[in-house]
């Protein structure tokens, strides 16, 4: 009789865009199929908004959005506890909320979970024990996990160092070059930053994204701008930011509302990074770009105007 | 060799342990503490003014106290590290105190690896290099037993004075031990307050029904705590003639947690796998715990965009649920009035009240 292939489902949302190759990857190379949600549309952010406590962070609201599209489509579906990598290394406590969270809110479907538990400060949990026990949990060799793993994690720097690279392209082109800093996922997500980096594209602005900078480097010169910063994605974005900022010609921080991590540090940015133009853009559930529109083109044209271009 | 000139050394007031960090400054550490003025609309008009806007709310009372306490003389502020954003407070808020302009010395534990215990020497060194340490040791430990005992004494405070036809004995005899803590200089003063305390406390005869309507409440760490951030919520309840249990302070939080916490999580393995923050564990356990305990509500209370504790909702929702018991969600901003949290309590009670007629 033929083994039937199990399916992991993959909501489209929040971490997703870090370690998407990572994940497909793996579980590819175990012999399992993974499932993607369709990227976020109106119907996703009008579910995950129902679902949620009214005050959570609209990156939740999409996640679980993206999660009920999920639901009774895959034989699992993944939500991983990703806590931190070590001391000062953390993640936001949504992060560490997640696997609890949809189980709860998920509670009367028949649903089935996966999760792993990144916790190296407190349980010394690294990532790779955590996936390989997770591919044993699934059936397979400890020796075939631990394989899938390194190719996995091979691809997915892989795959960084490309879009980095390309980064560094972009930032040697001529004409006006605009800073990102905003997590991927609030960067790459259709209801959120894609708005932003498509007007910019057709205003004739480059983008520059500030998390997709080499990892180690920007962790080290993160220290710079803050030392005792909790978070590695906005320490990735600091490190970028403090990188890059002789670069650019204006730096927007996006976040979504209302994001814990970025309140606090998109303010200390704003006190401690001066000489650049910025813009602090935060994005709420809204039907149209014309407001986020609006606020972009006169941006630019303060940038044109001090560079005497208007 | 110059003298050290000693520090004024303030923490930003929270709940009712002032008096222990006092002690503790003073006593063990020898230094000066400046006790923050206590707080007010206008310690969160100074604080909601310098903050960034959807920061939680904790950070704008704090900020606000730190100004004042700074006005009031102290040199040197101390904030601590956390695992939350609680561990970020520290260098948003000096930075912010120094774009203002204030000098300060600030000691900030998230500036510390505080897995290592070298730091913590570290630490007590740069508040007074001459201490002597087998005195701080001592004299810390007084000043956590200190917060034992105000915890143990709040605890009790507000399990009975609902109950209190005296008409304020209780009131006061709990007002006289928390002055007792803030004026204790050793270790006999914080014995005699406290037994003082509990012999006062018990003296009082109550007038308790045989079955109290009881109300256990959760949440978040500094507003759950702090009667001024949460509108004076406990003594509210209580004065309406409610049992009021709260499991969450530092003594039950910090100083049991090797015994506790760990131990906590296996009675709620089939609501929650891992920790969900930093107070999850804790609020979730006690939360059922209540339930099952038959307790007639729960209420949960949190600042505005507090992060773990709006991730531990959708599991108070299922407590709620399987349990059928009542939970009255609140959430304190900067600007919460009085009038609207006495409105929605009174329809809580009763609608607690009610029920138990009913049931």
């Amino acid at each position: 009789m033929e083994k039937q292939i199990i399916t992991i489902g993959l909501p489209r949302a929040m971490l997703y865009y870090r370690y998407r190759t990572l994940w497909r990857v793996f579980f590819q190379e175990l012999g399992m199929e993974t499932v993607v949600s369709a990227p976020t549309d109106r119907e996703i952010l009008e579910r995950g908004t129902a679902l949620a406590i009214d005050e959570a962070c609209l990156s939740l609201k999409i996640y679980l959005g993206h999660v009920a599209a999920l639901v009774g489509k895959c034989d699992y579906i993944l939500a991983p506890r990703v806590s931190n990598f070590g001391r000062h290394r953390s993640f936001c406590t949504r992060f560490e909320a997640l696997p609890d969270l949809v189980r709860n809110v998920f509670r009367g479907e028949k649903q089935k979970w996966l999760s792993y538990e990144v916790d190296e400060e407190m349980k010394r949990a690294g990532e790779e024990d955590a996936l390989v026990e997770l591919g044993r949990s699934l059936g397979c060799s400890a020796k075939a996990a631990k394989r899938a793993y390194k190719a996995a994690k091979k691809a997915e720097l892989a795959e960084h160092k490309a879009r980095v690279q390309k980064q560094e392209q972009l930032c040697r082109r001529e004409g006006m070059k605009v800073l990102i800093a905003a997590h991927s996922y609030v960067a790459e997500d259709p209801y959120m930053g894609r708005a932003v980096t498509d007007y910019l594209k057709r205003s004739g602005v480059i983008p520059l994204r500030a998390d997709l900078t080499d990892r180690d480097g920007a962790l080290k010169h993160s220290r710079e701008l803050s030392p005792t910063c909790k978070w590695e994605l906005n320490r990735e974005i600091l490190g970028g930011i403090a990188l890059r900022r002789g670069e650019v010609d204006g730096i927007i921080l996006l976040s979504a509302f209302p994001c814990g991590p970025d309140a606090m540090v998109n303010e200390l940015i704003t006190r401690r990074v001066k000489g650049v133009p910025m813009l602090n853009l935060v994005l709420d559930s809204q039907s149209g770009t014309a407001g986020v529109e609006t606020r972009l083109e006169s941006f630019i044209d303060i940038i044109r105007f001090q560079e005497g271009k208007l | 060799m110059a003298e050290v000139k000693m520090r004024s050394v303030s923490f930003p007031q929270y709940a009712e342990y002032s008096c222990a960090f006092k002690y503790i400054v003073e006593q063990a550490l020898g230094c000066k503490y400046v006790v923050p003025p206590a707080l007010t609309k206008r310690t969160m008009e100074l604080g909601t003014k310098y903050s960034p806007d959807f920061v939680c709310t904790p950070f704008k009372t704090i900020l606000g106290s730190m100004i004042e306490a700074l006005e009031a003389g102290a040199d040197t502020l101390l904030m601590t590290h956390g695992l939350c954003r609680l561990g970020y407070y520290g260098e948003l808020a000096e930075q912010i105190l120094r774009d203002l302009g204030y000098q300060f010395d600030f000691i900030n534990l998230s500036d510390y690896d505080m897995s290592k215990k070298k730091e913590y020497i570290r630490i007590v060194r740069r508040f007074n290099p001459k201490v002597n340490y087998a005195r701080f040791l001592v004299q810390f430990m007084e000043g956590l037993r200190m917060v034992e005992y105000v915890d143990e004494i709040t605890c009790e405070y507000y399990k009975n004075c609902g109950f209190d036809p005296s008409g304020g004995g209780y009131k006061r005899a709990y007002q006289d031990f928390l002055t007792a803590m803030r004026t204790a200089q050793s270790r006999a003063d914080v014995e005699a307050g406290y037994r003082a305390a509990k012999r006062e406390l018990q003296s009082i005869p109550l007038d308790k029904p045989q079955r109290p309507l009881r109300v256990g409440v959760v949440g978040e760490f500094y507003t759950v705590m702090d009667a001024f951030s949460n509108l004076e919520l406990e003594q509210k309840l209580a004065d309406m003639g409610v049992e009021v249990h709260r499991w969450m302070n530092v003594t039950n939080q910090f100083l049991r947690y090797g015994s506790g916490q760990k131990n906590l999580k296996v009675k709620i393995q089939d609501l929650c796998q891992y920790d969900m923050g930093p107070t999850s564990t804790a609020n979730i356990w006690y939360a059922r715990e209540c339930a099952e305990r038959g307790y007639d509500g729960l209420v949960h209370i949190k600042s505005a965009a507090c992060t773990p504790e709006i991730d531990v909702m959708p599991v108070l929702q299922n407590i709620s649920a399987d349990y059928k018991i009542p939970v009255l969600y609140l959430t304190y901003d900067a600007q919460t009035s009085d009038v609207g949290l006495m409105t929605r309590l009174e329809a809580f009670y009763d609608m607690i009240h009610m029920r138990k007629k009913v049931l």
